[in-house]
């Protein structure tokens, strides 16, 4: 493989992702349009969190609450006269907002305080909830939510929805990579390597974490907005903590630090617990097998992963690439060093993750290469 | 105030089973560094193996016993699966959430989806300032303490304990000084099952469990280990017990639908009260 193909290979590879994705929707049934949907609403909030994990090195347990937020506002805006796009536009911005406001305390947290943090604030949503039914119509949830039209234009169809959300992916997609690309970006790596490493070179750790934190509370508000409106009802079983946990898996599963992992981990968890919910429904079988079969293999799934892969899929991908092309004779230091740009900080290891690392440990030797 | 009284000994009695729950969290998490979010699932098979031990004709007392040291059993196996081998801390973690569902899984296999308790150990219940108060609220408060007072002297003065804590504020000078990490790391892990097994065979005759109570009590002694950053002990019993009263008072004076919210809310607010006055910015805990 000559030197030129090995750069121009991922271009080409995630072209032809794009363009299959986007051919999908036409030939999908209606169940699997859903899924479609599905996956890509998660990826969108994944997205979101993998900035927050990879990037700055924090966990949210209570991303499912955003997304819910989002919902919810969508939700009431549109049964409140507001017009159906406006709703989901001001999704994104109440919950950013909220998640603002939340985050000036609850930011001062850190690591696994933090993670607490944040699974209490969604637990409090969802005790806030069926306290507030005038609002939010309580635990029975609200229903007859207009569909979406933008300007002349109705979104009804499970494929309107679908390449709705591939726009809204592609959109968040290209967000992450030029954040983590400029200036703040490379500040949020290297705070996620070392906190006072960053402050010392002058990364403003509050503000940083906290415009990250927002930013990815609006990726899961405009994944819940559009969620809502697809679904046509909600209520607050939407947005159980098993959602905000599976989300984490994804980021995970995917790996940690990457833009790509996002996807690669919404579309495999997504996957997986779709076809064990399709065969849990089989009725040949005894009540209670099906779901002691989803959660046992679901669970087995994943620990095998994270066993034989604990970098991540995208980082087991990103070796098999390194070792590829430490083979071919024509690939030098030269190809190394564009790789540098999307290698994230702790090289997929996840060690670099301050989030469960000493702060004593030593941290990777690179992180200052970017500032 | 004999409703007070009842409150707060039903609210201390079942905050000392979080503090083992908490306990177990700090155990663990001190010498792996690895959060342990299946360490309720060692409470629920403590609870079920108990029930089924007792229902097979086992004598009360031997059920218990025998259901905490199985429950350390399964603590040392998911010790294996999570810390066994080179892996990356965050993927422990993620692991351990797999270990919980699986458990579930195991359970609502086993055990089946119906609520199931036993009786505690058998007596009279008794009358305090008024209250009337279970037997079995008394045995909690026994056992924990003993179980405190016992787990303060092994880590205060034998070896074993001062290994352990060395492993816990340096991994690598402790393996410079010959302690094995790794070996220390899974002995966490079993203490770790077996007070998580505890607390289960202590909670179930009050409040039944079901195979997915465990994310509940993983959550609530979470909440608890985090008062005291996920290191400290002493902390840790103190926000088990601080949760446990919050949510009797909470319940019964207020709703009981509240309860867990108000508890984590206070929570929440003890912590960014002690955070606050420590460093603003700065290292992890």
């Amino acid at each position: 493989m000559t030197e030129r193909m090995r750069r121009r290979l991922p271009v080409l590879l995630v072209a032809a992702l794009g363009l299959i994705s986007l051919v999908l929707p036409l030939f999908l049934s209606t169940t699997n349009i859903e899924i479609y949907v599905t996956i890509g609403l998660s990826t969108i909030v994944v997205i979101g969190l993998s900035l927050l994990m990879g990037f700055a090195g924090q966990v949210s347990l209570g991303q499912a609450a955003f997304y819910g937020i989002g919902s919810y506002t969508a939700a009431i805006l549109s049964l409140h006269g507001w017009s159906s796009l406006e709703a989901l536009i001001a999704a994104p911005i109440v919950t950013a907002f909220l998640a603002f406001l939340i985050g000036i305390p609850l930011l001062r947290l850190q690591g696994h305080a933090l993670a607490f943090g944040t699974l209490a604030v969604q637990l409090i949503f969802l005790a806030v909830i069926p306290e507030t039914a005038s609002l939010t119509g309580g635990s029975i949830g609200l229903s007859g939510i207009p569909s979406l039209r933008i300007g002349p234009l109705a979104i009804g169809s499970g494929r309107d929805y679908a390449y709705l959300v591939w726009i809204v992916v592609v959109a968040a997609l290209i967000v992450a990579r030029n954040l983590t690309r400029s200036r703040p970006g490379r500040g949020l790596r290297a705070m996620a390597a070392s906190v006072s490493g960053a402050s010392a070179t002058g990364v403003e750790v509050v503000r940083y974490r906290l415009k990250d934190f927002t930013l990815s509370a609006a990726f899961a508000g405009i994944a819940g907005g559009i969620y809502v409106f697809f679904i046509g009802y909600i209520s607050p079983d939407a947005f159980p903590v098993i959602l905000s946990i599976e989300f984490v898996i994804m980021v995970v599963v995917g790996g940690i630090g990457t833009v790509s992992g996002a996807l690669v981990g919404a579309v495999l968890v997504t996957v997986i617990s779709q076809v064990l919910t399709s065969l849990g429904t089989n009725p040949s079988l005894p009540a209670q097998l099906p779901t002691v079969l989803s959660l046992g293999v679901y669970a087995l799934v994943l620990i095998v992963i994270l066993r034989l892969a604990p970098a991540g899929l995208v980082g087991v991908l990103r070796n098999l690439w390194k070792k590829g092309g430490a083979a071919s004779p024509s690939s030098s230091r030269e190809s190394g060093g564009t790789g540098v740009d999307v290698v994230p900080i702790g090289e997929g290891t996840g060690r670099e993750v301050p989030l469960l690392v000493d702060e004593a440990s030593p941290g990777p030797s690179t992180f200052l290469a970017g500032q | 105030m004999t409703a007070f009284v009842e409150y707060l000994l039903t609210g201390v009695s079942r905050g000392l089973v979080f503090a083992l729950l908490a306990m177990g969290f700090v155990l663990i998490y001190r010498v792996t560094r690895v959060v342990n979010f299946a360490q309720g699932a060692f409470a629920i098979f403590g609870g079920f193996i108990t029930y089924s031990l007792l229902r097979a004709g086992v004598p009360q007392g031997v059920s218990e016993l025998l259901a905490v040291l199985i429950a350390a059993l399964i603590g040392l196996v998911f010790g294996i699966i999570t810390i066994g081998g080179e892996i990356p801390l965050l993927a422990s973690l993620v692991i351990t959430i797999g270990l919980s569902i699986l458990s579930e899984a195991i359970g609502m296999l086993v055990w089946g989806t119906i609520p199931i308790t036993y009786s505690g150990l058998a007596g009279h219940d008794f009358v305090l300032f008024g209250a009337f108060i279970q037997r079995q609220y008394l045995i909690v408060v026994i056992a924990s303490i003993v179980v405190f007072v016992v787990s303060a002297y092994v880590f205060g003065r034998t070896y074993f304990g001062k290994a352990m804590s060395a492993c816990a504020s340096n991994p690598y000078a402790a393996r410079l000084s010959g302690i094995n990490v790794k070996r220390m790391g899974l002995i966490a892990f079993m203490l770790g099952g077996a007070l998580g097994g505890l607390a289960g065979v202590l909670i179930t005759p009050l409040s039944p469990i079901t195979y997915n109570a465990d994310v509940s009590l993983a959550i609530t002694g979470f909440a608890a280990a985090i008062v005291g950053g996920l290191t400290s002990p002493g902390l840790a019993v103190l926000g088990g017990l601080v949760f446990g009263v919050a949510e009797q008072l909470v319940a019964g004076y207020w709703s009981p639908s509240n309860e867990t919210a108000v508890a984590l809310a206070l929570l929440l607010v003890l912590l960014l009260w002690r955070q606050s006055r420590s460093l603003p910015v700065g290292g992890l805990e």
